[in-house]
C-alpha cells in the first residue's frame, strides 16, 4: 500500500452559507477534530481548513476511496447533523488534490478572486496541524510547496491588484492621493451605511480624526460615537470642511450640497493641498464640475463601483495565467510524491535496503 | 580623447537601464529591483571615472566645455537619484532618470561640443561657483522628474483612469515629499553656487545677461519652494512649474551661455603658450 494525497470538502461553490455555517469548526475544536479524522477516515496525516467560505481537509492516506466515503459521515457525526442531510462535497486525489490546494492558497478559488486572507488561513490551518502532530512528510511538503506556489502567483500576476469593493477602492484612492493616511482628517456628511463603512475602512488605515455632520444632529452623534469621531452641527460643516482632507457625502438632499462656486470659496481660505471628495449619494451631493479644480479629486458612487467591477474582471482575466504559473509547482510536488511512493513500495518489499518506506 | 570611452560606456549602461525601466513599466513588472539600481550605479561609476580622468588631464574641475558640463550635470542627476531613490523606496524614479541622462549624454557625445581649451588655473571661487551650480542643476532635474511623475499620477486620479501607471507610480503624497526635498537641497546648492559667482575676481563689468537669466531661474524655484504656504499655488501648478522650469533651463542653457560674455562655450584658447588675460580666463567655465 502506498500513500496518496487526498482532499475533500465543501466551499461556497458547492454549499450555501446555511450549510457551511453548520459544518464550520471553531479554531479551538480543530485539534480534537484532526485526531478524530485520522482515526475515522484512516488518514496518516491531515490538515483541516475551516473558514467562512470553505471547510476542507487535506490528508495522506493509503485508501483515497475510504477517506472520501468517510468524510460526510465524520461531518455528520462531529456536528450531530440529521442523517439524511445532503453534503455536496468534492474529492480530489494526487495531482488534482495538489493543484486544488495550490489554487486555494493562491486565492484562485476564492469568492473574491485574488484575496490574500485565504493564504493566512491555509497557513494557520497547517500550523495548527503541525503543532498537534497531525502532519508528516507528506503534508509538510505539500503545504510548504503551496506557500511557495501562492507567492509566485501573487508576484507574477495581477491577481491581487486593485480593490474590489466601494470602501476599499476609496481607501486605495486615498492612499494614492495622500500617501500615508496617518494624521488625515475625514468628514462624513449624511449618515448612510456605505459612508459609514468607507469611513471605517479609512480609519482602519490610519485616519485619525473623523467629523460627522447630519441634518438630524442625534444621528450625527450616534455615527460619531460608532466611528470614535466628533459630531458637528449641520450649519457648521462648510466652515469645518476647509480643514479636512477627505469628505464622504451621502445625504438625501435633492440638490447639490457642494457646488463649484462654494468649493472655490472654501479653497481660498485653505492651504493648497489635495482634497478627496467621495460622493456616495443619489442624487449626487457634489457638483461634478468641482473635479475641474486643482488639487480636488471627485469620485461618485458609479465611479467607485465601476472601478471595483473592473478590478474583479481583471482578476478573473488573470486566472489562467495564475494556473499556468502553478503547473511547474504542481509538477515538482508530484515528481517528489512519485519518488516517495516508489521508495515506500520498495521498502515494503525490502525493509532493510529502503528504510524510508517504514517511516511514513 | 581616450577618457570619452568611459562616458560612452556610461551612456550605454544608462540606455540599458532606460530600456529595462520601459520594459518593466510596459510589462507591469515592479521596477523596484536592486538590479536596476545596480545598473545605474555602474553607469554612475563609469561617469565618475570619466570626470576623474578628464579632471586629471586638465588639472582642475572638468567644466571647461559643454561636453564636460553635460557629463557633470548627468553625474549629479544620477548621484541624486542613487541617494534618494533607494531611501524613499522609489526605484521607479530611476526608470525616469535613466532616459534623461542617456539622452543628454548621447547628445553631448554626438554633437561636436568637446572642444579642448588651453590649460590655465581657474581659482577656487570659480571652480566652486561652477561645480555647486551644476550639481544644483542636476538635482533640479531629479526634482523635475518627480514633478513629472506627480503630474502623471495626478492625471490618472483626476481622470479616473486607474491603469498601469496608477499602480506603477508612487502615491502623489510621496512624490510631492521627494519633489520638495530634492528641490530644497538643489536650491540651496544653486544659491550658494550663484553666491560664489559674485566673488570671482574680474576686471570687466558684471555679465548682466547671465545674471538676469540666473536670477530668473532662481526666482522661479524660489516661488515653487515658497508655495503653498507663502504663495497660494496648487501642488499641480508647483509640479508644472518645476517641470517647465527645468525644460526652460535645459533649452536655454547653451543659448544663454553663448550670449554671455563670461560663460561662452565656443571660444577655445588654442595656444597654451599665449595665456589669456585675466578678464577672459573664466570664459570657458560654466555656468
Amino acid at each position: 500500500m502506498t500513500p496518496h494525497v487526498v482532499c475533500g470538502g465543501l466551499s461556497f461553490a458547492e454549499a450555501p452559507v446555511e450549510l457551511r455555517e453548520r459544518i464550520a469548526f471553531q479554531p479551538g475544536d480543530i485539534p480534537v477534530a484532526l485526531s478524530a479524522m485520522k482515526d475515522e477516515m484512516q488518514l496518516r496525516e491531515v490538515v483541516l481548513v475551516s473558514t467562512c467560505n470553505r471547510v476542507e481537509y487535506f490528508g495522506a492516506t493509503d485508501s483515497p476511496e475510504r477517506a472520501a466515503e468517510r468524510w460526510p459521515l465524520f461531518l455528520k457525526n462531529y456536528h450531530v447533523l440529521e442523517p439524511g442531510i445532503r453534503l455536496p462535497s468534492f474529492h480530489y486525489s494526487d495531482e488534482s488534490c495538489v493543484a486544488h490546494l495550490f489554487e486555494v492558497a493562491a486565492g484562485l478559488r476564492s469568492m473574491v478572486v485574488g484575496e490574500t486572507e485565504i493564504f493566512g488561513q491555509v497557513k494557520n490551518a497547517y500550523e495548527i496541524a503541525l503543532k498537534h502532530g497531525a502532519t508528516g512528510k507528506w503534508m509538510n511538503r505539500l503545504f510548504q510547496s503551496s506557500f511557495a506556489a501562492a507567492k509566485a502567483v501573487r508576484t507574477h500576476t495581477g491577481i491581487t491588484r486593485g480593490s474590489v469593493s466601494v470602501g476599499s477602492v476609496a481607501v486605495e484612492l486615498s492612499e494614492k492621493i495622500f500617501g500615508e493616511l496617518d494624521g488625515r482628517t475625514v468628514m462624513v456628511i449624511g449618515a448612510g451605511d456605505t459612508s459609514e463603512k468607507t469611513a471605517r475602512s479609512l480609519k482602519s488605515r490610519g485616519v485619525t480624526s473623523i467629523m460627522v455632520a447630519n441634518r438630524t444632529h442625534e444621528r450625527a452623534e450616534h455615527l460619531a460615537r460608532e466611528l470614535d469621531g466628533r459630531a458637528i452641527r449641520w450649519d457648521e460643516w462648510e466652515q469645518s470642511a476647509a480643514s479636512v482632507d477627505i469628505i464622504i457625502s451621502s445625504t438625501s438632499a435633492p440638490h447639490y450640497v457642494l457646488t463649484r462656486e462654494k468649493l472655490e470659496r472654501m479653497l481660498k481660505v485653505r492651504e493648497p493641498r489635495p482634497l478627496f471628495l467621495i460622493d456616495l449619494a443619489v442624487p449626487r451631493d457634489f457638483e461634478p464640475a468641482v473635479n475641474l479644480l486643482d488639487d480636488v479629486f471627485l469620485y461618485d458612487i458609479d465611479d467607485l463601483q465601476s472601478i471595483a467591477q473592473r478590478h474583479i474582471d481583471e482578476r478573473h482575466a488573470e486566472l489562467e495565467h495564475g494556473r499556468e504559473i502553478l503547473k511547474p509547482h504542481v509538477g515538482r510536488f508530484c515528481t517528489w510524491a512519485q519518488r516517495q511512493q516508489e521508495i515506500e513500495r520498495l521498502g515494503q518489499l525490502d525493509p532493510n535496503r529502503f528504510p524510508g518506506g517504514k517511516s511514513a | 580623447m581616450v577618457d570619452r570611452y568611459w562616458l560612452i560606456a556610461a551612456t550605454v549602461v544608462y540606455l540599458g537601464s532606460a530600456a529595462w525601466g520601459a520594459f518593466a513599466l510596459g510589462a507591469r513588472r515592479a521596477t523596484s529591483t536592486p538590479w536596476n539600481d545596480s545598473v545605474l550605479l555602474i553607469g554612475f561609476i563609469l561617469n565618475s571615472i570619466f570626470l576623474y580622468e578628464r579632471g586629471k588631464a586638465l588639472g582642475q574641475c572638468p567644466l571647461t566645455n559643454l561636453f564636460e558640463v553635460v557629463a557633470f550635470i548627468n553625474w549629479s542627476l544620477v548621484l541624486t537619484y542613487l541617494a534618494i531613490g533607494p531611501v524613499y523606496r522609489m526605484s521607479i524614479l530611476g526608470a525616469f532618470t535613466a532616459p534623461l541622462v542617456f539622452l543628454l549624454n548621447f547628445l553631448a557625445l554626438v554633437v561636436p561640443v568637446d572642444v579642448p581649451v588651453s590649460p590655465h588655473h581657474l581659482g577656487w571661487t570659480l571652480e566652486a561657483h561652477a561645480a555647486l551650480t551644476l550639481i544644483g542643476f542636476g538635482m533640479l532635474g531629479v526634482a523635475a522628474l518627480a514633478g513629472l511623475m506627480y503630474l502623471i499620477q495626478e492625471h490618472q486620479v483626476k481622470r479616473r483612469s486607474l491603469d498601469n501607471w496608477f499602480y506603477s507610480l508612487p502615491a502623489m503624497g510621496r512624490l510631492e515629499t521627494v519633489h520638495r526635498l530634492v528641490l530644497k537641497w538643489a536650491f540651496l546648492l544653486f544659491s550658494i553656487g550663484m553666491l560664489f559667482g559674485f566673488f570671482i575676481p574680474r576686471q570687466t563689468a558684471f555679465d548682466w545677461v547671465k545674471v538676469f537669466w540666473s536670477a530668473f531661474v532662481w526666482l522661479v524655484y524660489a516661488v515653487i519652494l515658497l508655495a503653498p504656504r507663502l504663495v497660494h499655488m496648487s501642488r499641480k501648478k508647483a509640479a508644472w512649474l518645476s517641470v517647465t522650469g527645468y525644460i526652460f533651463l535645459l533649452l536655454t542653457f547653451w543659448g544663454i551661455n553663448s550670449l554671455s560674455q563670461d560663460h561662452r562655450f565656443n571660444n577655445p584658447v588654442p595656444a597654451p603658450s599665449n595665456p589669456a588675460p585675466l578678464a577672459t580666463r573664466h570664459q570657458e567655465v560654466f555656468p
